[in-house]
């Protein structure tokens, strides 16, 4: 820019200034702002390139922004400049060097030798005293740059500096204004149900997909052990989420106690575990978030990537975000599954207890304090040719059929009113038949200790009652057999010892008519023994009626190949 | 003629056993104690021992048992006034001729004895 006047100079200046501060607010995409400039810079300030590139404060490296006029060879070598050179910029100041293609020294010649770059001004950009990055202009003929030219560039990449950081945080404020409608898309979504598998489903795949990462896992703490378990993942291969568990690890440990963490190197970071399985599933970096409900950690939300990310102040703000809105519908999904087994659990119960009520053979029937019946089994139900429907509300008067011939009060109304257990056998005639029936009858009592129900239960007894009967008169009939046949045996000696004595004396006598005395006495013995042969070989008896109320028995001898009688 | 014993815990049933047979000329020899009849036998074989089943202190199937194993030779009537299958099982099985129930009459007890002592089984 020889030959020029300082004038004419600095209204040169004054007119690119303003140029590049119109370009620069068109824009607020700090990636258009950059490549805008890059574009634009050479012509305005008579060099032949230009770059920007943005300090990356995770790794404290420069990585390229936007470049103008170069080789991507170029562009890609390892290093930027000099240590020198980069020394003076992170110390914010300018640098401006020619004959770099001819430095032997330097390991950046060689490369500026094969672009064929000749000189390089070197600026840093700084935004409120802080470098954010560094922009080159490079030439391809050898070029001093004025005191004035590098004071103006300077002013340039402040102004750069500006625009890029305005950019960013509009970024920022577009990403937050983004992030706010998903927290509130996400926390609709999950809210509108109770399911907690869709809940979680939810979140996992919609939340990396939302920040552009790979994987997302929720882990919740179980309320039995007190230790965190998986409960559900998306973008992770079964492999990775079955390494083993993580409950020691740093970054869940903070996370359990309500704070973020964020892990930039996640295969080489010691707060997360399990380093070669992260190698292999190809993680790079982890976001952990607390999962809240009020003040207490319900469980761990982690968003995993495939790159190594810088997670930004509103990324963590908003999946913490997401992770508090989703903890309410995660404890309600939770609590609702709980109802559910509870629910479960109780219809298992009652289907159970059903079983064993219907399996009975007693007939069971429940009325209420008013004697309206609320239950029956299937025995009764069956027994009385009935359905439920029929049956529930009734009045158990209307419906029983074996209210007492006596005329007893009701047991159950008895039961009703007094609270205590009552058992009877109660004789009913049915179809004509005795039916003997065991009735037990249980009060059942509400809290307050008054009479709420009454079960009955009704077990038919007859056989059993029968069976009672026969063995009483099996064991009257064996009394009064032994009897007889002790009776016979005592009294056949002597009655032997008279009959044997008196046909003795019978043979002595002449006398026709004593004779036909001692007959008569020999008859009646003999009547005397056929009595007693009897007594000895009876098998059962009958009662038959004497005079007033005096019975005597018949005696049953056994009757050839028949049944023995009573 | 016989010698015959006869045992009943009833005395007068054994006086009339005697008188019945002693008139058929056999001698008897009559007890009431079940040791008495034994220790008789035990001295004195005897061709029959009239027994009742129902005595003193032991059953006449044991005094049964017993005279047998000093006289397996003796023949046996037993004399029971009330018969049972398991007396008349056992009894058989010891070697008894008869088994009679009481009351017998004298025609029927001469013609039993005859026929025992005649060498018939019943």
């Amino acid at each position: 820019m020889s030959g020029v006047t300082d004038q004419e100079r600095e209204r040169g200046y004054l007119e690119i200034f303003q140029e590049v501060a119109r370009l620069i607010s068109m824009v607020l995409d700090p990636q258009q702002v950059m490549d805008l400039v890059v574009r634009r810079l050479p012509e305005l300030l008579e060099v032949d390139a230009a770059t920007i590139r943005l300090l990356d404060t995770g790794t404290n490296t420069f990585v390229l922004g936007a470049a103008h006029g170069l080789s991507g060879e170029y562009l890609s070598r390892g290093v930027i400049d000099t240590r020198e050179v980069m020394d003076m910029l992170m110390k914010g100041r300018p640098v401006a060097k020619t004959g770099v293609d001819a430095d032997p020294e330097d390991r950046f010649s060689d490369e500026a030798a094969r672009e064929g770059i000749q000189s390089v001004l070197s600026l840093p950009i700084l935004f409120q005293e802080h470098i954010i990055g560094l922009m080159r202009l490079l030439t391809r003929q050898p070029r001093e740059f004025t005191p004035m030219e590098v004071s103006f560039a300077m002013t340039l990449a402040e102004q750069i500096g500006v625009a890029i950081s305005n950019g960013r945080l509009f970024k920022e404020m577009e990403n937050q204004v983004d992030f706010l409608k998903e927290v509130h898309e996400i926390s609709r979504l999950v809210n509108s149900t109770l399911d907690l598998n869709v809940i979680l489903q939810t979140i996992v795949e919609r939340l990396p997909a939302i920040m552009g990462m790979k994987a997302c896992t929720i882990r919740l703490v179980q309320p039995e052990t007190n230790q965190l378990e998986l409960a559900a993942a998306f973008g992770l291969s079964p492999e990775y989420l079955e390494r083993g568990s993580i409950r020691k690890e740093d970054s869940i440990f903070k996370a359990l106690k309500g704070e973020p963490v964020a892990v930039y190197d996640a295969p080489n970071d010691p707060r997360v575990r399990y380093h070669e399985a992260i190698r292999k599933e190809g993680i790079k970096s982890i976001l952990a978030v607390p999962i809240k409900k009020g003040s207490e950690v319900i469980g761990v939300l982690r968003l995993l990537t495939t790159e190594h990310h810088c997670f930004t102040a509103s990324e963590v703000t908003f999946a913490s975000a997401v992770a508090e809105e989703s903890g309410s519908a995660i404890l309600n999904g939770l609590t609702f599954r709980k109802i559910n087994l509870l629910f479960q659990q109780i219809e298992e119960n009652e289907r159970f207890l059903q079983t064993i009520m219907d399996s009975l053979q007693d007939r069971i029937i429940v009325v209420d304090d008013k004697k309206r019946v609320v239950m029956v089994n299937k025995r009764f139900l069956e027994q009385e040719k009935l359905s439920e429907q029929a049956l529930l509300g009734r009045r158990y008067d209307a419906i029983i059929p074996w209210i007492s011939a006596d005329g007893d009060a009701c047991p159950v109304a008895r039961v009703l009113a007094a609270g205590e257990m009552l058992s009877r056998t109660d004789r009913h005639q049915h179809n004509g038949e005795t039916q003997w029936l065991e009735r037990s009858i249980f009060p059942i009592f509400d809290p307050a200790g008054r009479v709420e129900y009454a079960v009955e239960t009704v077990r038919d007894v007859t056989s059993q009652k029968s069976l009672e009967q026969e063995q009483l008169a099996r064991e009257k009939l064996a009394g009064v057999v032994e009897m007889a046949g002790t009776v016979a045996h005592e009294l056949n000696s002597p009655l032997f010892a008279a009959m044997g004595m008196a046909q003795l004396v019978r043979d002595e006598i002449e006398n026709a008519e004593l004779r036909g005395e001692m007959e008569i006495i020999l008859r009646n013995m003999r009547s005397m023994a056929d009595l007693t042969r009897k007594m000895t070989e009876m098998t059962g008896f009958a009662s038959k009626d004497y005079v007033g109320e005096a019975r005597i028995i018949e005696l049953h001898e056994p009757v050839p190949n028949g049944r023995e009688v009573l | 003629m016989a010698e015959i014993i006869a045992l009943d815990d009833v005395y007068d049933a054994a006086i009339l056993i005697k008188k019945i047979l002693t008139k058929k000329g056999h001698t008897v020899h009559t007890f009431t104690e079940e040791e008495e009849a034994v220790d008789f036998v035990r001295n004195h074989p005897v061709d029959l021992a009239i027994l009742d089943i129902k005595l003193k202190k032991m059953s006449g199937i044991e005094v049964l048992a017993q005279l047998k194993k000093i006289q397996p030779t003796m023949r046996a009537i037993m004399l029971t006034g009330y018969p049972t299958v398991e007396t008349a099982r056992d009894a058989i099985s010891l070697g008894a001729n008869e088994y009679c129930i009481k009351p017998i009459d004298k025609e029927e007890l001469e013609d039993k004895v005859s026929r025992v002592l005649g060498g018939e089984t019943p």
